[in-house]
């Protein structure tokens, strides 16, 4: 009996120490960040949840990068850069080192709000007439030509917030970018379809070898997809530094790359590259204060001009996706989209009034002309180039650590691919900005030397009694502002949690030479208000059910009196979100 | 061992793609000829990939987005790449009304020069919707032969309108496998003169 419970003894402590021993070693191995499963139908609203600290991001590798910083001990803006990169190697067709955005910073501690302006700038030899082949806009080559390319700002506006706000080093924050890039991951199916949709571009600009096809052919969901050259460029970086970029062997690679495709960005233009800092531009909506980025970035101030016109209206009794909301919102849009057309360019170098275009005088003026039952005859002649229109591209990241900081990211290399050009061997996609651009020699955002081309993107923190409630962006081109506009209404007036907000049924119009366009909607809008629109004149275009054409919005709602943390993160694009 | 582990792996592909087919080949089955024209029905890209399909498989093939009556000059079989893609359409300068009047047009010109048409579908679940399957629907069912990737078909429609209408119907897995099936096509057509 004795000998037998000596026995037992032992098994039991043996099992014991087996059992600490593998504890210990998986305590040792490199955690893997859990990320909650979104439900199965990954359209279904779904609130992310976190106390301290979240991640939200285009992918979920993004967000894993994030919060694996954030856990670490960085800060937002550690987790927002390493996200950033990380992005770059898991959705490289929407942003990257090619490319350029912005970001809006909180800084907890000063209870500051800055802006980094990292958008891409015009080479020296850019001049307003370059996109005009015997005096017409020439659309077919404009887009995947070496003349397309802007200077990136990426890298260098990812280093300057790093250096200037964040706690770590950039090799620090780079490690899973290379790991992603290295190792691979399955191809969604977003990636699949948008891989299919710029297939041309791709062989035209990159080529059929290149590590954006899969053996010359796009990739299917579930293929892997590896990304080496990308790594050697990253770990290129932090052996050499990131001024490489603009002043080493990886610029010579981006000139002789856009050179060799028929642009003009030399390697001085590279080297002059630099990054701002700016103050956040500010507008109210009720008892809510927004704050977001100055033009070029257009989608601040679209939206504070669209929250403006909308407190005229009783919006909640009208109630959600209602034709009056439809209607009266899309006539703002048309008027606003004629402003933007006349007043919007690059404020370094043309006046935008953009006091003017915020103010709550001017507001009133667009409200009283919206006409109930139909629509207006004519809106403010405008030069708003339509071929703008099917732009789907850029992403966006929200992020807050456990001392509050905050930052809210929108960057693009423009259109999905870019401009299909990827420097000989690093694995970038080089942007497609110079697009962004007006053709027309006489518009205001005509292109210039060193100019910044007027931007669709409106990242922005929204704060409520004076503490922040609301990260929020989206890509989705000069539906941007529309659709998070939507959303912040859809959050205020109609009540809905965050992802409700952002998974909501979006319509989205414009106007152009002074005229109505049509009125894009998801195929989820209710028929009666589709036929009610119809009815007093609207052109009606029924989009699919969740189409990304209208944006993939990443959020985070802050609820200080619950302490938590609820990220909302788009089906309409792979969007994924974690806290913790 | 390298060789005999391409063979093997050749085989076990080709085998795939047939096991996959829901139609087997056979031989009185339509058969096409070459030189192939081949053009979009939506604007979609998927028409480029069809191109280099077209070229791995070593058909001689002229493709034209845009192609009408003229283009027909010829050509022996029209291949129509179905999918709608609106960036394509704006890029083309079109809408869908005037991309469905050019389609018919040509469907109808090469009816009256007695050139089958070859339907392809090749962006699989991703390149269906509404204005896809519209433009499905309305020119599938003048096609002698279609050939789709799997997973654009999992909701059975182009199976409905191809026993429906008595069109051989070939499923690829992948992308990349329509090569082999467009091989397969093609052969038949050389192997049995008319």
């Amino acid at each position: 009996m004795n000998k037998k419970r000596i026995y037992l003894d032992k098994k039991i402590l043996l099992s014991f120490f087996i059992a600490v021993f593998f504890f210990s070693l998986s305590s040792c191995q490199p955690k893997q960040v859990k990320i909650p499963e979104p439900p199965a139908d990954r359209h279904q609203p779904h609130d992310y949840i976190g106390k301290k600290g979240m991640v939200v991001a285009a992918h979920p590798l993004a967000v894993q990068a994030g919060l694996e910083v954030l856990k670490k001990g960085g800060n937002a803006i550690d987790a927002a850069i390493a996200s950033a990169f990380a992005l770059n190697a898991a959705e490289p067709f929407a942003s990257g080192i090619g490319g350029g955005g912005f970001m809006v910073l909180f800084l907890a501690q000063e209870n500051r709000v800055t802006v980094i302006n990292f958008r891409e700038k015009a080479p020296a030899q850019a001049h307003p007439s370059m996109f005009l082949e015997n005096g017409k806009v020439k659309n077919d080559w404009r887009k995947a030509h070496g003349l397309a390319v802007a200077v990136p700002g990426a890298l260098a506006g990812w280093s300057y917030a790093l250096k200037k706000y964040g706690t770590m080093q950039l090799a620090e924050v780079m490690g899973r970018s290379i790991q992603i890039a290295e190792q691979g991951f399955p191809v969604s199916k977003t990636f699949s379809q948008i891989n299919k949709d710029e297939y041309e571009k791709i062989l035209l600009n990159a080529g059929a070898t290149s590590p954006y096809l899969n053996q010359g052919l796009p990739y299917e969901p579930g293929d892997t997809f590896q990304n080496p050259d990308l790594a050697l460029t990253l770990r290129h970086i932090i052996s050499q530094g990131w001024q490489d970029y603009y002043k080493g062997e990886i610029a010579q690679r981006i000139v002789e790359a856009v050179q060799n495709k028929g642009g003009v960005i030399t390697l001085a233009d590279l080297s002059q590259y630099s990054p701002t800092e700016q103050p956040p531009l500010k507008g109210t909506y009720k008892e809510h204060t927004l704050y977001s980025i100055q033009p070029p970035g257009s989608g601040g101030l679209h939206i504070i001009q669209l929250l403006n016109i909308t407190e005229h209206w009783p919006v909640k009794s009208w109630g959600f996706n209602s034709p009056e909301y439809i209607h009266h919102m899309g006539e703002a849009l048309r008027f606003v989209f004629a402003d933007r057309a006349r007043y919007l360019g690059d404020p370094d170098f043309v006046t935008v009034p953009v006091e003017d275009l915020t103010s709550k005088k001017y507001a009133a003026q667009i409200a009283q002309k919206i006409i109930p039952d139909r629509l207006q005859d004519d809106y403010p002649y405008g030069r708003f180039d339509e071929n703008l229109m099917e732009e789907e591209n850029t992403t966006h990241l929200s992020v807050i650590d456990e001392q509050g900081n905050i930052v809210s990211l929108t960057q693009s290399i423009n259109d999905f691919f870019g401009s299909g050009i990827v420097p000989d061997g690093t694995g970038f996609l080089l942007n497609n900005h110079m697009a962004d651009f007006s053709p027309q020699p006489d518009s205001i955002n005509a292109p210039n030397p060193y100019r910044r081309p007027v931007s669709s993107m409106g990242p922005l923190i929204c704060f409520k009694e004076g503490k922040p409630f609301l990260i929020l962006g989206s890509p989705g081109g000069t539906r941007i502002f529309p659709s998070l506009t939507q959303i912040i209404i859809n959050i205020i007036e109609f009540g809905m949690s965050l992802d409700q907000a952002i998974e909501a049924p979006r319509f989205y119009t414009y106007s152009a030479q002074g005229k109505a366009r049509n009125l894009f909607m998801e195929s989820r809008i209710p028929p009666e208000s589709v036929r009610s629109l119809e009815q007093i004149g609207h052109i009606i275009e029924i989009r699919d059910a969740f189409d990304k054409f209208f944006g993939g919005a990443q959020g985070i709602m802050v609820l200080p009196k619950k302490k938590i943390l609820l990220g909302g993160a788009d089906s309409r694009r792979d969007g994924s979100g974690a806290g913790y | 061992m390298k060789k005999s582990l391409i063979v093997l792996l050749t085989v076990f592909s080709m085998a795939t793609v047939h096991f996959s087919s829901p139609e087997e080949i056979k031989e009185d089955m339509p058969r096409f000829e070459q030189p192939l024209l081949i053009t979009s029905a939506g604007q979609s890209a998927d028409v480029q990939i069809a191109g280099v399909l077209a070229k791995r498989a070593g058909l001689t093939s002229t493709l034209s987005k845009g192609a009408t009556e003229k283009d027909l000059a010829n050509i022996k079989t029209l291949v129509l790449v179905i999918g709608v893609s609106m960036k394509g359409l704006g890029a083309a300068g079109l809408d869908v009304n005037q991309e469905t009047e050019r389609v018919k047009g040509l469907i109808d010109a090469a009816h009256g020069h007695n050139t089958p048409l070859l339907c392809l579908h090749l962006g699989g679940e991703a390149r269906r919707g509404t204005l896809t399957d519209q433009m499905i629907t309305s020119f599938l069912p003048f096609a002698q032969m279609a050939i789709v990737v799997k997973s654009g078909n999992t909701d059975g429609l182009f199976t409905r309108i191809c026993e429906e209408k008595n069109i051989p119907l070939l499923e690829a897995e992948r992308t990349a496998d329509a090569v082999e099936l467009l091989l397969q096509v093609f052969k038949l057509d050389q192997l049995n003169p008319e």
